[in-house]
């Protein structure tokens, strides 16, 4: 596969055409974050980006309970990974640290 | 449970029976759904709303919950502020709830309708003292950033 030096993270995901930081202390939600990261790489409107709800994707209150939510002491747990899921055409990344991507496949994806 | 209603599911409580009157459904919630149904604020917000009428489209939805959330006036509620709602509630709470049946939702119109569990749930919220004061959930917004996304 040719190497894309446009996105550093441009390999097996295809090409990233999207991101946005989710701040777990900041206002909003893990979904819309989401959502505001498929509207931008779709280049549409937040409300725009309809069916599927990202609800029958991907459990986003597990993922937010995972990396950011409480433990037993009330501090974050702070998991550590990264979960991938495929909503539309796209696949989306959500860090721990709270960077969502979204990568569009590339030509050598479809083979 | 012999003969699922289909997709276009009438409602099946009489708005206008009390519920003392009304025997239980016979599919009623356990109680832990019941409270992860009112565990969001959002979703709170939303029954509020049901309490008050039994069909609501989701932007006029979208747009009384940032309202409360902004604690604005409905008509001085933003673009941003009301979208950020209606995809929170679009991709996270409506289907949540619908998946309770608590409500049904008409993708083509954008409607939601209380379902078969409605009741049950608006029961245990006016239980815990809720009321449509919401007074009681000034500090949703800082409460629902604690909680789950």
């Amino acid at each position: 596969m040719a190497e894309d030096d446009l996105t550093s993270s441009a390999n097996t995901h295809g090409t990233q055409v999207a991101q946005r930081q989710y701040e777990h202390n900041g206002q909003g939600e893990l979904t819309t974050a989401i959502i505001y990261a498929i509207a931008e790489a779709d280049g549409v409107s937040l409300s725009e980006v309809k069916s599927p709800p990202l609800y029958d994707s991907v459990d986003v209150p597990a993922i937010e309970k995972a990396f950011f939510g409480p433990n037993g002491a009330g501090d974050s747990r702070q998991g550590v990974g990264t979960v991938e899921f495929q909503y539309s055409d796209y696949l989306v990344k959500v860090q721990s640290d709270g960077w969502i991507r979204v990568y569009e496949p590339t030509e050598a994806d479809h083979s | 449970m012999a003969g699922e209603p289909d997709s276009d599911e009438v409602v099946t409580s009489d708005a206008s029976a009390s519920p003392e009157t009304q025997l239980p459904p016979l599919d009623i919630l356990e109680i832990e759904p019941v409270y992860e149904v009112l565990a969001h604020s959002r979703r709170r917000y939303l029954c509020y709303t049901l309490l008050e009428d039994t069909e609501w489209s989701l932007t006029d939805l979208a747009t009384k919950i940032a309202a409360w959330e902004n604690d604005v006036p409905e008509h001085t509620v933003t673009e941003d502020q009301r979208e950020e709602v209606y995809a929170s509630l679009y991709h996270a709470h409506v289907p949540k709830l619908v998946d309770e049946g608590v409500i049904t939702f008409d993708e083509a119109t954008e409607t939601i309708t209380t379902a078969r569990h409605a009741d049950q749930v608006l029961t245990a919220l006016k239980g815990i003292g809720a009321s449509l004061d919401s007074e009681q959930e000034t500090h949703a917004q800082s409460d629902m950033d604690e909680q789950e996304g």
